[in-house]
């Protein structure tokens, strides 16, 4: 009897996750069609026709912004996959690295328009360090040249690896916790493998499959990111993202078919990156894995250095912001304001607290339905592979709201909204924040969830414990780093949502976002540093949450407090030094 | 407080003085209660805080809500309105009043998304200065479809301790960055600024700049634009950074000139020089100045999407806002520093009446767009 009421509950839970996190896309992806292919009625579009797609073809710069975004996304996501494994390779259980997991909340929690700004302002000929060298060689005066806007993208790849390589470390923690890194490190050891080719030959392989979906988050952000293109990314021409956003916002509304089309072939593009990175994949782990096992060679990956300049580049935003929200004059070549000033934050501060709650609000419900909505759909997906059934939610689908443009997708969407009844703003605005969180909360259990011992469920079942008593006792405790990681992850995805919030509220929801955006229009830093310090201020606090709930839970013998201990003990004392 | 009761004494004579007097209460009275979404730019705090004290009036003296719906660009109400065409959503729309000009005027008259023309029965229209283009938008007939704001012009900003004698033509701008190479630039087309610096530089530099202000011929366009391409294949060569970067828009050029890597930055508010100075963004030593030909100016404007919800309430907001009161708060640098649309004599005794520098009016709007693409081609990859 119970057990039917729970097979049930399940399933309702299931069709219900479904409904929500996919239906959506059908909305979604039909304004996308429809437009690309120059179906507009209410702009007097009324056959369908291929013009978009000649218009994009014949846009004079396509080619090389296309490259340019290419190289741009591939580049640094590689390179932030490769420096965060070597930072852990480096890094991992050293004494400091409780320190290193610490750190990754504030820098998490930095959205990434205000690391953009932060990171403009260090590097640009007029910017901190230039300032710093002038006072050093007194009057360099200014270079013409600049990291920033460079025509080649390498600031924008910089600055995306940067702000990448935490996303990745914070990702592994509980990946490496399931991997149980230390008793694979002792027994390759003992076979006389050194430090860094028990990681590049042992735990790489078996990391790589599993931070797999977030190298697709990584990917697929950076081929279709336009926020912090617009501060830092090349102009000339723009990178493609950045071209389609300008095309969507182009008052001449013919262009929307243009614009369409570029979205879908950014989707194309996007989907094709993805299975690159599989196939990659594929080919180091699995085809050609001769390395693995030939030699004892490992390549020498600086993960320290890797380390000191991520978090020194990440974390120096903070206090540049900081410093910016009180200035009320600060010119070139000063090292610090000249003028200070408290009105900028006086002049919002009776605005902020109602916008705060209501952020606050959109995001914990929202991050907290996907949660459930993940756990279901990663639980059916599972039992659906061992019973070999493949009821199984495509990857892929799940992915979408990750990959395509927003903009593009939420047209249909907010059609949808407005044939139903568009006045349940917040119903909507939830909704939609649900959707786009819900494949960053689904991705961060990825891994994890299927690297699960499912032997541990098979004893207690074998006990006697119902399915969901086994879940609540054994699983959810094991899980729960992953858990409390997952829920940060998906609060602070809801609270960077402008698009939506903007598109479906109807200007009736404001949220911390929507402000900052807004105001960050007009290209004021002292104002857009207020609010991305206030940006950051809410999601440091759950990140914070989650990373300390993390330390303290999970598999007994991978708590941190108890790791070093439990360790110690298995370790020969001429090798202690190599954890410490 | 007598400043207010002659205002408002004022106010009722005229109001009364109409034939549509009647229809004007009854508007008012629908007004009542109503909250009226307001879409525009949000990236001013100055602006901001301006409407802000707006709804803080209009709640006080007519029970309008004013809300204010910060966007990052207008087209981004624009693309809500299609949505709601698309929908059939003819009534009770979820945008009560747009702030907007030029092309994003003309798409929405081209399609459909405006009320019907009611400029001339505001209350407040006799005082509007009919000697500037209020009809016209970037050459574009207003017909009574959206009220006149505010006046913008293209005007340059330097720094008097820096530079003597600023160029006074876009000649003049070409033979400056000769002798100062990397020292000018201008944001980006399709940025609004920098379609702007190009029509105004074609208009100066064009043997027949009459041909700017009627629709462009494909056949004609090469030949009357020629002149601007090869001074920009010149100006480039010596601009900021070669021309291979742009700055993206106003602000940026003003951050460029306070950074010190540009000598003048670009602005469409000829007294945004003072709010920047006051807010700490650049030097007290800086003006603004126009070419020697005069400036291209425009007028921005309100207007009331065909499906809203608040129509009584947008309309009521928008004659407040062309109420002597609001006007003289808003053309007050201290404030936003916006030139008014009213006869200036009509305004209070605002601490800075501001002056306008001599106009050069907008080209036709198809010129906007055919610069845009064959600067896109020529320069922008």
């Amino acid at each position: 009897m119970n057990a039917s009421i729970q097979k049930i509950s399940f399933q309702f839970l299931l069709i219900l996750a479904i409904l929500v996190c996919f239906t959506p896309l059908l909305p979604g992806l039909l304004g996308l069609f429809f437009s690309a292919f120059s179906y507009i009625p209410a702009i007097n579009l009324q056959t369908f026709s291929l013009t978009g797609f000649f218009e994009l073809l014949h846009w004079p710069g396509l080619r090389e912004s296309i490259l340019i975004t290419l190289f741009v996304s591939l580049s640094s996501t590689f390179l932030s996959a490769l420096l965060a494994f070597s930072i852990l390779q480096s890094c991992w259980n050293k004494a400091y690295w409780h320190k290193v997991e610490s750190l990754l909340a504030p820098i998490l929690a930095l959205p990434h328009v205000a690391f953009a700004i932060g990171f403009a302002f260090l590097f640009t000929p007029s910017g901190f360090i230039a300032r710093i060298l002038n006072t050093l060689f007194n009057d360099l005066g200014i270079a013409n040249w600049s990291l920033i806007n460079d025509p080649y993208g390498l600031g924008l790849i910089l600055g995306l690896t940067i702000k990448e390589i935490p996303f990745l470390l914070f990702m592994s923690i509980p990946l490496l916790k399931q991997l149980n890194v230390n008793s694979t490190l002792v027994s390759a050891q003992s076979l006389g493998y050194s430090k860094a080719q028990t990681w590049q030959k042992i735990i790489l392989p078996q990391w790589l499959p599993k931070i797999r979906f977030t190298l697709f988050a990584v990917m697929a952000y950076s081929l279709s990111v336009v926020d912090v293109a617009l501060v830092i990314g090349p102009t000339s021409p723009a990178t493609f993202p950045v071209l389609i956003w300008q095309w969507l916002n182009d008052p001449d509304l013919a262009t929307l078919p243009k614009a369409s089309a570029g979205a879908l072939l950014l989707l194309l593009t996007c989907i094709v990156l993805l299975y690159l990175i599989r196939f990659i994949e594929w080919l180091t782990i699995v085809k050609c894995r001769s390395w693995q096992t030939s030699g004892r060679r490992a390549l020498p990956l600086a993960g320290k250095s890797a380390l000191l300049v991520t978090y020194l580049i990440s974390l120096i935003p903070l206090p540049l912001l900081i410093l910016w929200s009180f200035a009320q004059r600060w010119p070139f070549p000063e090292l610090f304001p000249t003028h200070w000033s408290l009105r900028f934050w006086q002049q919002e501060w009776t605005f902020l607290w109602g916008i705060i709650g209501n952020s606050i609000f959109i995001a914990l419900i929202s991050a907290t339905v996907a949660l459930l909505f993940a756990i279901v759909i990663h639980e059916h997906s599972i039992r659906e592979m061992a019973d070999r059934r493949r009821f199984v939610v495509p990857r892929l689908i799940i992915s979408i709201p990750m990959l395509a443009p927003q903009l593009s997708i939420l047209f249909g969407i907010q059609v949808a909204t407005l044939f139903v009844a568009h006045q349940y703003y917040y119903l909507w605005v939830i909704w939609a924040h649900i959707f786009f969180v819900f494949p960053y909360v689904y991705l961060v259990l990825d891994g994890p969830w299927r690297s699960y011992e499912k032997r541990l469920d098979m004893v207690a079942l074998s006990l006697g414990m119902s399915p969901l008593k086994v879940w609540w006792k054994i699983k959810r405790p094991v899980l729960l780093p992953t858990l409390c990681i997952a829920w940060a992850v998906g609060i602070s995805v809801s609270l960077a949502q402008y698009l939506p919030t903007l598109m479906l509220a109807g200007g009736r929801i404001s949220t911390l976002t929507t402000e900052a955006v807004a105001l960050s229009s007009g290209q004021d830093r002292r104002i857009s540093a207020i609010y991305a310090l206030l940006q950051s201020l809410v999601p440091f606090f759950f990140y914070f949450i989650a990373i300390f709930a993390s330390q303290k839970t999970g598999m007994i013998i991978n708590q941190s407090t108890v790791n070093k201990r439990s360790i110690a003990h298995h370790v020969p004392d001429s090798k202690k030094s190599d954890y410490y | 407080m007598k400043k207010l009761i002659a205002l408002f004494s004022l106010l009722l004579l005229t109001t009364f003085a109409q034939a549509d007097n009647i229809n004007w209460q009854k508007i008012e009275e629908k007004a009542q209660g109503q909250t009226v979404y307001f879409y525009a730019w949000g990236g001013s705090q100055d602006i901001n805080n301006y409407l802000r004290w707006a709804n803080k009036r209009l709640q006080a003296e007519q029970g309008v809500t004013l809300k204010h719906v910060k966007v990052t660009d207008i087209s981004e109400a624009i693309t809500r309105l299609v949505a709601e065409k698309s929908a059939d959503k003819n009534s009770n729309g979820s945008i009560d009043m747009v702030w907007i000009n030029g092309e994003n005027f003309k798409s929405m008259k081209d399609f459909n998304l405006l009320t019907t023309p009611f400029v001339e029965n505001l209350p407040n229209w006799q005082y509007v200065d009919k000697s500037l283009p209020v009809d016209s938008d970037f050459a574009e007939p207003t017909m009574g479809l959206e009220a006149p704001w505010g006046v913008g012009q293209l005007v340059f900003i330097y720094d008097k301790n820096k530079v003597n004698n600023p160029p006074q033509s876009h000649r003049e701008m070409l033979v400056y960055a000769r002798s100062h190479p990397n020292k000018l630039s201008y944001p980006r087309p399709p940025s609004f600024h920098g379609t702007s610096f190009l029509k105004s530089a074609l208009i100066e530099l064009s043997e027949n700049p009459d041909a700017l202000y009627s629709p462009v011929d494909d056949k004609t366009f090469q030949r009357i634009s020629a002149p601007l391409w090869s001074y920009l294949d010149d100006f480039h060569r010596v601009a900021w950074r070669q021309g291979k970067q742009f700055p993206e828009n106003s602000a940026e050029t003003l951050q460029l000139l306070d950074d010190g890597e540009l000598d003048l930055a670009i602005s469409f508010n000829p007294n945004e020089v003072f709010s920047a100075q006051e807010n700490g963004l650049l030097r007290d030593s800086t003006t603004a100045y126009a070419l020697a030909a005069g400036a291209l100016s425009n007028i921005h404007f309100l207007s009331i999407p065909w499906n809203a919800a608040a129509k009584e309430g947008a309309l009521v907001a928008i004659n407040f806002l062309l109420s002597p009161e609001a006007q003289s708060k808003k053309a007050d640098i201290s404030v936003w520093g916006d030139p008014t649309v009213l006869q200036s004599s009509k305004l209070s005794s605002s601490p800075q009446k501001t002056t306008l520098f001599k106009s050069i009016s907008e080209p036709h709007p198809s010129w906007q767009t055919a610069l845009e693409t064959e600067w896109q081609k020529r320069y922008g990859h």
